[in-house]
């Protein structure tokens, strides 16, 4: 019995070595602080596409043959349903299978995610993960027209901790998600926004003052969707 | 019998020789903590302090467990001062301290300052000082030779490793009084650990992070209270 436990015990403990390591990491939904902002006095329908309710992203990494997956699950669209909630006097949420005509709102916003990734220390060689978010938000007027069309792009990164790396890795994808929040909100000209909604075509995100430029504007002219 | 007792006796007395060496010997640390002052300090009995990392959008690493560290060593003690939690501040500041939002320069604060509800949270939170740390802990050298073995009979080491790690920070204050900046205090600390191995590995650790965030936190506690303006 002895013989067998002494075996055993390297036997697993070499296996554990060799065996590629690696996590799957699901995010709790994090919650989004109050903004310190004026609210903008329109009543907007946000529409959650199914995708953005359940986002799973995995990746094997080359080096060591890792393999990380992040489940945000439905972090996305409750950390966005939360920002537009500060962002606006009022906010209704559509389901995927909602019919928007029914509703009566100024504006229907739509997020979404064109991409994302993520580095673990293997790669950087570095004692930190980081996490990339391609967001890409589309605006609508009541009669279905497109006004707005902003892909941005947000980064979260987080040292590795006692914990492990996913608490890290878990840190990072907030902290991309707070920088996503934090890109709207500079970004979000109301006043720019009322006037292509009363125009009926015209809106750009624009810069601030520190000249950052991860949000592009897609202007469109009265295109339907 | 008797040899393997022998034996036996040998490792014991080598054991005791390394840790009687590792008590007598401890590992090396230097240390060189410098400030610079632009301006005159002081703290009320009611203001408080935050300690932030620059952000990693500059290229800064300052990792979590060394603001932790300067929170708690200025926090306690007799004349402790007054520490909010970063991540509260961040928080109840929320977007405007974030990494890509975060004032890089005192003549953002006016900017800042002008922004809804952000005068007022950081009035009712009585922020005196924001200290902005840049800088991490890095391996520099290291060397040696350790290997280990282990069989079904028992395991055991052999060798002897080195290394060295440097920990350089910059703490930038800056007084939200006059929105200005009040200085800066600097830790230079440079520490090299050992770990001979005679069957058993004996590691004398240089606490270099945590050498940096005593002297740090100390100059930045005699800095602020202004202890050495006179």
């Amino acid at each position: 019995m002895t013989a067998r436990i002494t075996t055993v015990i390297p036997t697993a403990l070499v296996l554990l070595a060799v065996a590629g390591c690696g996590s799957n990491v699901t995010l709790d939904p994090p919650t989004i602080p109050a903004p310190l902002i004026n609210s903008i006095p329109l009543h907007v329908a946000v529409r959650i596409p199914a995708e953005f309710e359940s986002y799973v992203h995995q990746e094997e990494v080359v080096l060591g043959g890792e393999e990380w997956s992040i489940d945000l699950g439905r972090s996305n669209a409750i950390f966005f349903t939360e920002l537009f909630s500060y962002m606006f006097d009022e906010v209704t949420v559509l389901k995927p299978e909602d019919d928007e005509s029914q509703y009566e709102f100024d504006a229907l916003i739509e997020p979404g995610i064109d991409a994302m990734e993520f580095s673990v220390p293997n790669q950087t060689n570095t004692e930190s993960f980081a996490v990339w978010i391609r967001y890409r938000v589309k605006v609508f007027d009541p009669e279905g027209r497109m006004i707005g069309n902003w892909p941005f792009s947000s980064y979260g990164k987080s040292l590795t901790t006692t914990m492990g790396g996913s608490e890290a890795l878990q840190r990072a994808a907030v902290l991309a998600m707070r920088d996503a929040a934090a890109l709207m909100i500079i970004r979000f000209k109301p006043q720019e926004f009322m006037r292509a909604l009363a125009a009926g075509g015209e809106v750009a995100a624009q810069e601030d003052a520190s000249g950052n430029d991860a949000v592009q504007a897609t202007v469109v002219q009265g295109a339907n969707k | 019998m008797n040899q393997v007792r022998q034996h036996s006796h040998g490792a014991a007395t080598g054991i005791l020789l390394l840790l009687g060496c590792a008590l007598v010997l401890p590992a090396c640390v230097t240390s060189r903590i410098e400030n610079s002052r632009e301006g005159l300090t002081g703290i009320g009995a009611n203001e408080s302090v935050v300690i932030m990392a620059k952000s990693y959008h500059l290229g800064n690493e300052t990792e979590e467990k060394y603001i932790g560290c300067i929170e708690k060593e200025l926090a306690q003690g007799k004349g402790g001062l007054h520490v909010i939690p970063h991540r509260q501040f961040v928080d109840s500041l929320f977007p405007w301290f974030e990494p890509r939002t975060a004032p890089s320069e005192t003549k953002g604060l006016p900017k800042l300052m002008e922004r809804p509800g952000v005068a007022e949270q950081i009035r009712d939170q009585r922020v005196r000082y924001i200290i902005w740390l840049d800088g991490d802990t890095d391996k520099v050298a290291g060397g040696g030779s350790l290997s280990c073995a282990a069989g079904p009979g028992g395991g055991g080491c052999f060798g002897f490793a080195w290394w060295k790690k440097d920990a350089d920070y910059n703490a930038s204050v800056w007084d939200l009084d006059g929105l200005e900046s009040a200085g800066s205090v600097t830790a230079d600390v440079s520490g090299t650990s050992f770990m001979p191995a005679l069957v058993i590995p004996i590691p004398l650790i240089a606490r270099t992070q945590a050498a940096a965030c005593k002297g740090l936190a100390k100059q930045l506690r005699a800095f602020i209270v202004s202890e050495d303006a006179a």
